[in-house]
């Protein structure tokens, strides 16, 4: 019962989290999308999965709202891949969304009770 | 992000082939007077567009991100239909038992139709981004 119900809400939490953790991995530094997948699990220590068709499809947006850019670069094999990072608006951005929606987490009470 | 996609083309395409179909079949079972079967093909082939413009529009949805509210598939439909019906009428493919006039008056009350379809799609466009729906630019 426990574990179903945390299960379900953590389904709900992660929904609409996908645009934070590509954030952080850019801000980390250019990736290509293989890269940003590693990037993410890593840093979600393996809580947030993204697809690639995914990813893919985000980026694409992301870009055309020019949040994203990119540039071309070698990859290890094969063909030139898109190296993606943050444009100014996308690094404005996830600042405000810092500040406005996490940096609350770090301040009392709710530190003490998180952490409690 | 395009406004004339891949999906929207294939759209069209397909719906031509079935307009000339259904035309042809059309005339032929009103000249045979089997009326009751032409009852069956217009049910058909409405269905049949309706399940194309499904397939073809999800698809677009997830590959585009272009929100529109429908109208390009309404719009599509609109001129596909409209130009494959008065060329085969001027072409005079049509049967002696249909009129242009059908024609006319149905691409009239689509039109109206059609604009307040766009009246709408411009009332929403005002919930997105750079043609990108709010709700839709953050995964």
């Amino acid at each position: 019962m426990h574990e179903e119900l945390l299960n379900a809400w953590e389904e709900t939490y992660k929904k609409g989290q996908l645009t934070l953790w590509i954030f952080l991995a850019l801000k980390e530094g250019p990736k290509y999308v293989n890269e940003l997948q590693e990037t993410i699990e890593r840093f979600s220590k393996g809580t947030i999965r993204a697809e690639e068709q995914s990813l893919y499809r985000t980026l694409r947006k992301f870009y055309h709202l020019k949040m994203v850019d990119f540039s071309s670069g070698k990859g290890h094999k094969g063909p030139d891949r898109k190296y993606y990072h943050l444009t100014p608006l996308g690094q404005s951005l996830l600042q405000s969304f810092i500040e406005r929606n996490i940096l609350l987490f770090f301040e009392d009470p709710l530190k003490e009770l998180l952490l409690n | 992000m395009k406004i004339i996609s891949r999906n929207l083309l294939l759209f069209a395409f397909l719906l031509l082939v079935y307009t000339l179909l259904f035309r042809f079949g059309l005339g032929s079972l009103l000249t045979a007077e089997k009326y009751g079967l032409v009852a069956l093909i217009s049910v058909l082939y409405g269905g049949i567009i309706f399940l194309t413009a499904w397939t073809t529009g999800r698809r677009d949805g997830r590959e585009n991100f272009l929100f529109d509210a429908g109208f390009r598939w309404n719009m599509t439909t609109y001129v596909v239909w409209g130009v494959a019906s008065e060329a085969w009428f001027l072409l005079g493919l049509h049967s002696a038992h249909e009129t242009i006039r059908v024609v006319h008056i149905t691409l009239l009350i689509w039109g109206g139709f059609l604009l307040l379809h766009f009246i709408l799609f411009l009332i929403l466009r005002r919930r997105t981004i750079k043609g990108v729906h709010k709700t839709d630019i953050f995964e």
